[in-house]
């Protein structure tokens, strides 16, 4: 599903994003990203989603090679892709049912479909009263479960989450991991990018330790420390 | 297309940023209301010249002391001349009673003079004005021309005065255009910093669109739609207000209560001059849309 194949990611000449790394991850697999700040996670996750370019390496995504894409593709890359970030990222003018409904819209997906599946996924996030409040008006937890319903409304293949738990109690934090890892048996591949000691060890999933940029250990069901 | 959803996302942002809006709306107002009065003038002066060149004849003076057979020839010489229309002589007589005529009122000033010093003449009216002054040249080494020695003078055309009100025309259409340049300048501006504010304001709305996979069109079609938006309704605001004057205080005000002017309610395409503020509003819309985008908006 993805691979980094010697993958170096140089800001400046002296700091160091990526450094020579080497990462497959399987269809279908949850992963956690782990690392102090600075450690490179962030890059990776940017690098997934060619919002940068490796100096050097490739990365392949779901079959395709991120470097030969052309900058016309770059979108439904990303449509491919869903993300979650740790500040949620919705559209604050937008109502709750309107942000889940743009990530259709993109799409070019019919009017009728959009009113049958935004209800549907905000039903399976647990926000099906919520649909016309603003994002304002909801709590952390239920914002981040909107970003989740967002990024997976259109069923990709791999999910992306940057620290999505950065921003929330320990309680509501379970409930986020519990979604991702029902989106995980359905089949999609989940990578997760956090900073949450706890939850890594109690899901015991493969976790990916980053260092200065460079991958310090890979182990399955593998815990924080 | 998703026109709808396009349509709906440029309105919201127009209500949102009303004061820029209207700012850019109003200076898209006024641009398209110079160009819309300037046209009418143009049309107006444009019909009052060409009014004015038809009527252009080409008066020949003759000496008093020429005989009645040689005024004789040399009104069958005009006539044979292909470039004339019409010829009126006018004798002593006329000339002096349309003198009286003119001076009504004043009559007694004629009083003065002994006996009639008003040389008969030729009135010619020309089938194409612009050949006056070709023709006039001929009648001026005509011995029986009423000439002060060494000048033309007993030749007159009227040329002068449609020389000059052409002059003035062009003057006054030199500073219209000048003007509407100015004000589509501005407006082109100012919807370009409308729309660089509408995409500021909505930098990381447009940065979520684009993670979520939205095409590059997909996020620039709201913000022409925008500024199209911004110039149709400046457009069309300006011209109901250029049809109303043109309507109450040209036609109404001006030309019924003054007919003898030679201006023409006819005179102006009102269609074809609202075809074009509408197409030269949305015009300036876009392309100030567009250059902010080109500027502004890194997809």
């Amino acid at each position: 599903m993805i691979r980094f194949e010697n993958v170096t990611k140089m800001y400046d000449p002296n700091i160091v994003g990526l450094e020579d790394v080497n990462i497959h991850i399987d269809r279908g697999e949850f992963c956690f990203l782990v690392g102090h700040s600075g450690s490179g996670k962030s890059t990776f996750i940017r690098l997934l989603l060619k919002e940068l370019e490796p100096n050097e390496g490739t990365i392949t995504v779901a079959g395709r090679n991120l470097q030969r894409m052309r900058h016309s593709a770059l979108p439904y890359h990303r449509r491919n892709l869903g993300c979650v970030f740790q500040d949620f990222k919705l559209l604050p003018n937008k109502s709750v049912a309107d942000n889940v409904a743009y990530a259709l819209r993109v799409t070019g997906q019919p009017a009728r479909a959009i009113r049958r599946k935004v209800p549907e996924i905000l039903n399976l996030v647990g926000l099906g009263d919520k649909m016309n409040n603003l994002p304002d008006e909801l709590s952390a937890g239920e914002q981040q479960r909107v970003s989740v319903a967002r990024a997976f409304v259109n069923h990709p293949s791999l999910l992306v989450a940057d620290e999505p738990t950065g921003n929330l109690d320990p309680d509501t934090s379970v409930g986020i991991m519990q979604l991702l890892y029902r989106i995980n048996r359905t089949g999609t591949t989940v990578l997760m990018a956090t900073h949450d000691r706890e939850m890594v060890d109690k899901m015991r999933k493969r976790v990916i330790a980053l260092e200065d940029g460079k991958v310090i250990r890979d182990e399955d069901k593998g815990l924080y420390r | 297309m998703n026109f709808k959803f396009f349509f709906n996302e440029a309105v919201n942002s127009l209500i949102r940023n009303w004061v820029m809006s209207m700012a850019a709306i109003v200076t898209v107002l006024v641009s398209m209301l110079v160009l819309g009065m300037g046209m009418i003038m143009y049309f107006n002066f444009e019909h009052a010249i060409s009014d004015l060149r038809n009527k252009l004849e080409v008066e020949v003076f003759i000496k008093n002391t020429a005989s009645p057979d040689q005024i004789n020839g040399l009104g069958d010489e005009i006539r044979a001349m292909s470039e004339v229309k019409e010829v009126n002589f006018v004798s002593k007589e006329e000339a002096l009673n349309r003198l009286r005529e003119s001076l009504k009122g004043h009559e007694d000033v004629l009083d003065a003079l002994s006996g009639n010093p008003l040389p008969p003449s030729y009135e010619i009216t020309l089938k194409d004005p612009n050949q006056i002054n070709e023709v006039a040249t001929r009648f001026f080494d005509n011995p029986i021309v009423d000439n002060t020695p060494g000048t033309h003078d007993g030749v007159k055309t009227g040329g002068e005065t449609s020389d000059r009100v052409l002059k003035v025309t062009t003057y006054f259409l030199i500073v219209a255009v000048a003007f509407v340049a100015l004000f589509t300048v501005a407006s082109v501006l100012l919807i370009s910093n409308t729309t660089r504010l509408s995409i500021f304001a909505r930098r990381r709305e447009v940065e979520i669109m684009r993670l979520v996979g939205a095409t590059n069109w997909f996020i620039r079609w709201p913000f022409i739609m925008e500024g199209v938006f911004t110039g149709m309704v400046g457009a069309a605001a300006a011209a109901i207000l250029v049809m109303f004057i043109n309507r109450f205080f040209i036609v109404e005000g001006v030309l019924n209560k003054l007919p003898f002017l030679p201006l023409n309610s006819e005179a102006v395409p009102m269609f074809w001059l609202v075809l074009l503020l509408i197409i030269g509003g949305t015009l300036v819309g876009s392309v100030g849309s567009g250059l902010a985008l080109r500027r502004f908006l890194k997809i």
